[in-house]
């Protein structure tokens, strides 16, 4: 009966810590509070702004995988520039106000690779 | 293995095709290109062989009385070279054309795309300095020398394959064109880099010359995306209009130069743009929008985001909504620490969202003053930072501020929400608001702000009679003409308030002009206002005293002036420029950048310019504040005035 009970309570605790959320940024150490959490809301953000108005055309689809590709800094820093150069031809950008940008490229620049 | 030609002879054919393939396509690269590209390697070569000729004059010169006169000619000499590249050079690579010829020693910037970095500084060098040195009593060879061989290593940065490969692309023509047309508009007739005013028409004369051979060698070599006849008869007309004018720019007439030579051509350039679909790569673009049809159409380009949080709404219906809390909002002193003060308490609607009655404004306390006038809202989106002192880049931002600002409105985000969101109408409105904008887990001030900038961004887009005269060729009175071409010349006004806006933001368009006028404290001229301005946010030598240049529109409408409000007439305000501002009036403004010299304009002069900046009044519709602000379950709350109390 003790034995039931003990293997109910690991597989309760296993399925906590697997449903257990996940940290999905990647924050240097030396960032300190408040700052760290301001950027956490910030990436969190943007990463919803980036599944609704991004991924649409720059989004993987593959089974188990969101939907946001691991873009390297060097992708962000060009993708910036391009798009900032013509934002008037832009779909989302034109739109955008700096604030948002702001999140989505603090999503991406946070953003752990592989995750 | 087995082949038909033995491998020898493959190897033969197989250089020999490779050969042709790539002789085939260098001559057709070359063909396509060489008459346009040619120009410009010429032209170069010209301004560097005068440059070098100049510096070498320098080097050999003893800057006796005489020898400045000759080194005043072979300046001139090597700026109309300039003027023969200059329609790439601004657009290509900006930044070093500051070197080969910047209007100011030292310049703070903070561009658009730069909007979240520190104002940097950037060094000017070049044949405009050089010629203001030369006018200096005590002169130094090497200093004099340093200026020009600038030029000379800035020019070098215009060889580079980077830039010269993006002469082989039809776009980059069309959009620097579209930057020359915008500067032929806005600079190169007001002398805004030509320290002696007798060669402003000359040298408009001598590059709009430049520019027909660039227009041909280009038609040439992109036979496919010409320039129509009827644009090349335009501009045609355009060089004969220039040389049967007085050759003073004070006598030229800028009001028919833009009317009906420079604006429609910028038209035609447009739809070029539009036609051969033109996409920029360039910084140069980022605020220009490529469907605006007239240098004075509102839409010309892009400062400020009125939507804010609400970007991505799109629907009609929903935006209207968003407008009409905003304007509650706008009324409600519910967004105040003591519920008595509301946007309306100092900008007041009815008054071209400013206070006309107070010269500064009034503190939350209702007793002290705050050290500056209040700005009027109207034409502020035509602004990249805002606040005399650009401490803002966003409109939501500066909204925000006010609210939290103990000496303004008294409150904070929290105490905010909790009591805009005790009125239900305002609760049900803002519920609906959140889903919209998903990646909001609650109602923010952001929610709040972006609904009142969307309020009132939308009063910036009605036109005065100017922009009808030069949009729909409605008639305007001689007298506001002339004005206006004083305004471009010898009043020196232009070279600050730039069209289209008269505001301090110049093509194309990217960031605002903070300049020092030494602007007094009272109207004796006892001593300078001491408010630092810009020194407050970007502490700097150049920015002490100095504050960003604001728009003439409505300013009959909007006293007082300045940033202390202490002048109550537009009168008032000339006389003051006239005189030559706080150094004018024998203040002790080191590093005053408007010039010390008198205008010496007459009686009549005066009134003309005020009759100019009194054709720039919009014609607005105002409307009429709210009936009644929505009820709150707290029942205190519910004594609040609309539009606040003071």
């Amino acid at each position: 009966m003790t034995k039931t009970i003990f293997l109910i309570a690991i597989c309760i605790l296993a399925t906590q810590c697997s449903t257990q959320k996940k940290v999905e940024y990647n924050i240097p150490p030396d960032v300190g509070e408040p700052n760290r959490s301001l950027l956490v809301q910030r990436f969190e953000k943007g990463k919803i702004l980036y599944k609704i108005h991004c991924s649409d055309c720059h989004g993987i689809y593959t089974k188990g995988k969101d939907s946001v590709p691991n873009f390297t800094k060097q992708q962000i820093d060009n993708y910036t520039a391009i798009a900032l150069a013509d934002p008037v031809n832009h779909t989302v950008i034109k739109k955008i106000s700096s604030e948002q940008l702001d999140y989505i490229l603090t999503f991406l620049r946070l953003k752990k690779k592989g995750t | 293995m087995r082949t038909l030609i033995p491998a020898k002879e493959l190897k033969k054919i197989s250089v020999i095709t490779i050969l042709i393939i790539s002789s085939v396509c260098f001559s057709f690269s070359f063909k396509n290109n060489n008459a346009y590209k040619n120009l410009y390697l010429n032209r170069f070569d010209d301004l560097n062989r005068e440059l070098t000729l100049l510096a070498s004059e320098i080097r050999s010169s003893d800057l006796s009385e005489k020898e400045v006169e000759n080194l005043k000619q072979q300046i001139e000499t090597a700026r109309l070279k300039l003027k023969g590249v200059d329609f790439w050079l601004r657009y290509l690579e900006p930044t070093q054309y500051k070197k080969i010829n910047g209007p100011l020693p030292v310049e703070w910037e903070t561009e658009v795309f730069e909007k979240f970095e520190k104002p940097y500084k950037r060094n000017g060098a070049g044949l405009t300095l050089a010629e203001l040195y030369l006018k200096e009593k005590v002169k130094n060879k090497d200093s004099l020398l340093h200026l020009v061989q600038s030029s000379i290593d800035a020019s070098r940065a215009y060889l580079a394959d980077s830039i010269t490969g993006r002469l082989s692309e039809y776009g980059t023509f069309f959009l620097a064109n579209r930057l020359f047309l915008l500067n032929l508009s806005a600079i190169y007739t007001t002398g805004f880099e030509c320290p002696d005013t007798n060669n402003i028409i000359p040298e408009l004369r001598s590059m709009l010359i430049s520019v027909k051979d660039i227009y041909s060698n280009y038609d040439k070599s992109f036979p496919s995306t010409s320039l129509s006849k009827e644009y090349v008869d335009l501009y045609n007309k355009t060089i004969s209009f220039v040389n049967n004018q007085p050759g003073d720019f004070a006598e030229f007439d800028h009001f028919t130069f833009i009317k009906d030579y420079v604006n429609p051509l910028f038209v035609m350039n447009q739809k070029f743009i539009k036609t051969y679909l033109v996409i920029s790569k360039s910084f140069n673009d980022y605020t220009l929008n490529d469907s605006c049809s007239s240098i004075f159409d509102k839409s010309l380009y892009n400062a400020q985001n009125t939507k804010g949080i609400y970007s991505f709404i799109e629907d009609k219906n929903i935006l209207q909504e968003i407008k009409q809390t905003g304007k509650l909002l706008f009324y409600d002193p519910i967004l105040s620490g003591n519920n008595k003060r509301s946007c309306a308490s100092c900008h007041k609607p009815a008054e071209y969202f400013t206070d006309t009655a107070l010269q500064t404004a009034l503190q939350f306390d209702g007793h002290q003053y705050l050290p500056r006038n209040t700005p009027s809202l109207i034409d502020a989106t035509f602004n990249h930072l805002l606040m005399l002192d650009g401490k803002h880049i966003s409109l939501q931002a500066q909204a925000k501020d006010v609210i939290e600002n103990p000496k303004e409105m008294n409150s904070d985000e929290k105490e905010v929400i909790k009591k805009v969101l005790s009125c239900k109408e305002y609760k049900e409105i803002f519920k609906r608001f959140l889903k919209l904008t998903p990646e909001e887990n609650e109602i923010t001030l952001n929610h709040i702000v972006s609904a009142i900038t969307f309020y009132y961004g939308d009063f910036s887009n009605f036109y005065s009679p100017f922009d009808d005269a030069m949009n729909n060729n409605k008639p305007l009175d001689e007298t506001c003409k002339k004005g206006f071409n004083l305004f471009m010349s010898k009043a020196k006004c232009g070279t600050c308030h730039f069209v289209p806006h008269f505001n301090g933001v110049k093509p194309p368009y990217m960031g605002s002009e903070f300049e020092v006028l030494g602007v007094p404290a009272d109207k004796d001229y006892k001593k300078i206002s001491n408010d630092s301005g810009r020194y407050n946010i970007n502490p700097a030598t150049e920015t002490f005293h100095a504050f960003r240049t604001g728009s003439i529109r409505n300013a009959q409408y909007t006293k007082p002036y300045m940033h202390n409000g202490i002048f109550n007439t537009l009168e008032e305000v000339i006389d003051f420029y006239d005189a030559g501002g706080g150094a004018g009036h024998k203040l002790d403004v080191t590093n005053q950048t408007l010039p010390v010299d008198p205008l010496k304009l007459t009686r009549t002069e005066k009134d003309e310019l005020t009759a100019f900046i009194q054709s720039l009044n919009e014609n607005i519709i105002f409307e009429i504040p709210p009936l009644q602000l929505p009820k709150s379950s707290d029942k205190n709350l519910n004594a609040r005035k609309i539009g606040g109390e003071y």
